[in-house]
């Protein structure tokens, strides 16, 4: 197992170095000079030559690669071309309010799709099954920013229910994460977000559960639970369910990988500064060191998240069999 | 703000069918023919909509207006920075209409003259080249006298117009929502409406804890002020680092740090500061800080303040409170676009920097917790979410609000919905027209338009083909649908473009240049009178 599990680390940092390799030929290859929406084309040309010199941007593009790569290494991010604050402390502060926001869509996530799944599974056909699976499969095919406008106007700007955006009220920056937490400002902002991801995912357990549920409950130690003359909701939860979550476990942190790289849209419609948003105003201000260090570390995160899958993965399911050649 | 004729749909249709029937006249041939080439089919650049919804569709219209003319003009809406690109650094393009926002250092002549139409000046990448307008705009560098500065003015904007070099399509207002119900005494500023730093001033809440929640759309970017270029920046600067003079509401300039500042000749200039100034952190703001500022502006060449700061031959302190100032040469726009902008740094924080702040270079410098004497002190920048600052009692103008809280909104739609709600109370910067008009409507809001001194402009590759051809230029200015523009794309926040100087700049705009009024007759005749001519099919040729 540790001869796999080292073979999958290496491969993830195979693939953490191509991820970055790319970024950075990417981000080189949007259309237009990428420093003229950071220095403007009004100033004198001396001028312009030395904010370059500032950036980092006057060396030619291989050295600017190389010093791109020691100080992904080094955890050394830069600076970001337009608020020269530290690349790292801002994706710290952005990456922290993007997974409130995941954790607690994913918690509604698994805890709706999974309780919900568990219920289709045991009144199969029934109308709550057909509905369920119908329901969250229109969540899941409309996109969060339908789903978010949608609440926006009903919940928000007719009804008045919920703020419109934020994290928490003008000017009350709370201090630390424990005080944020504890505002009822904060809760009342993050419904409606958690909500917009939430259905966006919960087709994906819900169906699953549902999927493995209807496999197990097929199952003869199934039938002799209830031969045993066991209450119906044990046999339900506590023999079916716990055996059909495996499905579910794996599929989850890959699901929680993308929904943090998938709060673009969410947090640009609930003003939620999170990686999302700063992915957005990065990207559109060409400020490479910020818009490197957000795609990569949303990247790290979904390879990372990835890997610890495979690796748990060996250990929930012990018929899983490691060869020197991998998994089988 | 509807200051034209309104001009609903019924009308723009009337108007377009017009345009219709003009057409299809233009297709015949008026003049005799010649034996000239067809005028070759170009471009006309704009940002794409993303950037800005209103560029491509004043595009469209004026490509459409052109084919009035027998003219083929394709719309190349692109990306904004590939735009930029080929306009600034390829120098590949045809014609593009640009933004010209009404920032602060733009009310200053200077840009609209002498950047844009000047030989070589640093707009000027569109080889527009008038020995007259190089007379006029390097005469107006140099002439301190304001009244005789702006009788240059006056006859460059004139030249600018009848040669057609520059054409503005509309003057767009500044349009900004707020809750009339929580705020009053904004006061609006030209070319920033109620974002202004007046405004910043004399707001006072009605309800609540005092603060002012200003909405914005684009994140803030710096607190340096050494670094900072962008006017978004220098809106926030200005509350927290004291200026020595200010552009007021209506573009003159009003006394602030400096009691004084004089051109005592033409390369003279005398500084005299307000006694009794403090920093926020309790240091005394001396002449010794303003000096320090502008030889540390100059040692690391301040992006925004260098091309000013090189003009200068030599400082000395002359007093307690003041100093003097001997420049290389008169240069005029000095006041506005230097005095005017820079921050007063304090001394005894920035000659560390950036030795102990673990920075190479000063532009590198984060500055996350700005001291400044300004009329308010920085309380807190929550990256992305929101800056405050709150009022400086011990200003020698304190402001009337308990302070500023800036917030960043992921989109117009989602600030119009929170100044709706009552959590925003106003917009520091441009709201989108259509959602000015609605919140208008809302009660406790109100949405309006502001003058502004910027302009949505017409610009042209005077190097290549037709554009070389003042007749031609002439031509495309009077096919320009200014009056649909105004009413349909700017929702009736604009006033038709005519100098490249705006009336809201009332001190340089010239009265007597008017505008042209869209007449595609006339432009058909003007061409024809300038040898150009069309073949069968309705084609414009070159002069034979």
């Amino acid at each position: 197992m540790l001869d796999y599990i080292l073979r999958r680390f290496v491969y993830t940092l195979i693939t953490i170095f191509a991820v970055a390799s790319i970024l950075f030929v990417l981000f080189r290859m949007l259309p237009g000079e990428a420093t003229l929406q950071v220095i403007s084309p009004a100033m004198d040309t001396s001028v312009q030559e030395r904010m370059k010199r500032a950036f980092g941007l006057d060396q030619p593009l291989l050295i600017q690669y190389f010093i791109y790569l020691k100080n992904l290494v080094t955890l050394e991010w830069g600076r970001s071309f337009v608020s020269a604050q530290e690349v790292t402390d801002i994706l710290a502060y952005r990456f922290w309010n993007t997974i409130l926001l995941m954790a607690a869509g994913m918690c509604l996530t698994l805890v709706v799709g999974i309780g919900f799944g568990i219920i289709m599974a045991w009144r199969r056909n029934s109308a709550l099954d057909i509905g369920g699976t119908v329901v969250s499969l229109i969540f899941q095919a409309a996109p969060p920013f339908i789903t978010g406008l949608l609440l926006l106007i009903f919940l928000s700007y007719r009804l008045n229910l919920f703020p419109t955006g934020g994290m928490y009220p003008p000017g009350q920056r709370p201090d630390g994460l424990l005080e944020l937490l504890m505002m009822p400002a904060f809760w009342e902002r993050i419904v409606l977000p958690t909500i917009t991801v939430g259905a966006y995912y919960i087709a994906t357990p819900m169906l699953i559960m549902r999927d493995s549920m209807l496999e197990v409950l097929g199952s003869d130690f199934i039938e002799l639970a209830k031969a045993k003359g066991l209450r119906p909701s044990v046999v339900m939860f506590k023999h079916a369910a716990r055996n059909a979550l495996l499905g579910v476990v794996t599929i989850s942190g890959i699901m929680i990988g993308f929904a943090v790289g998938g709060q673009v849209v969410v947090e640009s419609l609930f003003s939620w500064p999170g990686m999302g948003q700063l992915m957005v105003e990065s990207a559109a201000s060409h400020d490479y060191p910020v818009a490197q260090g957000t795609f990569l570390m949303l990247a790290i995160l979904v390879i990372g998240l990835n890997f610890l899958t495979d690796v748990l993965y060996c250990y929930l399911d012990p018929r899983i069999k490691i060869t020197a050649k991998g998994m089988n | 703000m509807k200051t034209q004729d309104t001009l609903d749909r019924r009308d723009f249709l009337k108007r377009a069918g017009a345009t219709g029937l003009a057409l299809s006249t233009a297709s015949m041939p008026m003049f005799a023919r010649a034996a000239g080439r067809p005028v070759e089919s170009m471009a006309l650049l704009t940002s794409n909509a993303s950037f800005d919804p209103v560029r491509p569709e004043m595009g469209r219209l004026i490509t459409q207006a052109c084919k009035g003319l027998g003219w083929d003009v394709k719309l190349a809406a692109e990306d904004y920075n590939l735009g930029i690109t080929k306009v600034f650094k390829e120098l590949d393009f045809d014609m593009f209409i640009v933004r010209w926002t009404g920032r602060a250092n733009r009310i200053d002549p200077e840009t609209f003259i002498a950047m844009m139409h000047q030989q070589g000046g640093n707009y000027n990448k569109w080889g527009y080249n008038n020995a007259r307008i190089n007379e006029l705009a390097k005469a107006q560098q140099v002439t301190m006298d304001p009244q005789k500065r702006r009788e240059l003015v006056y006859e460059a904007q004139q030249v600018i117009f009848d040669d057609a070099a520059t054409c503005p399509i509309v003057y767009p207002s500044m349009t900004n929502a707020y809750r009339e119900d929580r705020l009053q005494g904004l006061v609006p500023m030209m070319g920033e409406g109620i974002g202004s730093f007046w405004s910043d001033m004399e707001v006072s809440v009605r309800q609540g804890d005092g603060y002012v929640r200003t909405g914005q759309t684009s994140p803030l970017k710096n607190l340096n002020p050494v670094s900072a270029t962008d006017s978004n920046e220098f809106k926030e600067l200005r509350m927290i680092y004291d200026r020595l003079i200010q552009i007021g509401p209506d573009g003159g300039l009003v006394p602030w740090a400096a009691t004084s500042v004089t051109a005592v000749d033409d390369t003279t200039v005398d500084i005299v500061l307000r006694d009794g100034m403090k920093f926020h952190d309790g240091k005394p703001v001396t002449i010794e800080d303003v000096k320090f500022t502008f030889e540390y502006c100059t040692k690391w060449k301040a992006p925004f303040f260098i091309s000013s700061l090189e003009k200068f031959a030599s400082m000395e302190l002359t007093g307690a409170n003041s100093m003097r100032i001997k420049l290389t040469e008169p240069h005029a726009p000095l006041m506005n676009n230097f005095f005017a902008q820079i921050f007063i740094l304090p001394q005894h924080i920035w000659k560390d920097i950036p030795e102990k702040v673990d920075v190479d270079d000063v532009l590198n410098f984060a500055n996350e917790n700005p001291v400044g004497s300004g009329p308010f002190r920085f309380d807190y920048w929550d990256r992305g979410k929101e800056l405050k600052v709150s009022a400086n009692r011990d200003h020698f103008k304190p402001p009337k609000c308990a302070g500023i809280i800036r917030v960043t909104y992921g989109s117009h739609d989602a600030m119009a919905a929170a100044i709706e709600a009552g959590e925003c109370d106003r917009t520091r910067y441009i709201l989108k027209p259509a959602l000015v008009q609605d919140l208008d409507k809302v009660p406790g809001v109100a949405g309006r338009g502001y003058a502004s001194h910027g302009m949505y402009g017409f610009m042209f590759n005077h190097l290549r083909g037709p554009f070389q051809d003042r007749n031609f230029r002439e031509a495309i200015d009077l096919v320009i649908p200014r009056d649909v523009i105004r009413e349909v794309v700017m929702a009736g926040f604009a006033t038709n473009g005519g100098s490249v100087i705006a009336p809201a700049n009332e001190f340089w705009h010239n009265p007597n240049v008017g505008g042209r009024t869209q007449n595609l007759r006339r432009a058909r005749d003007l061409l024809g009178k300038a040898g150009y001519s069309w073949d069968d099919d309705g084609k414009l040729l070159y002069p034979a």
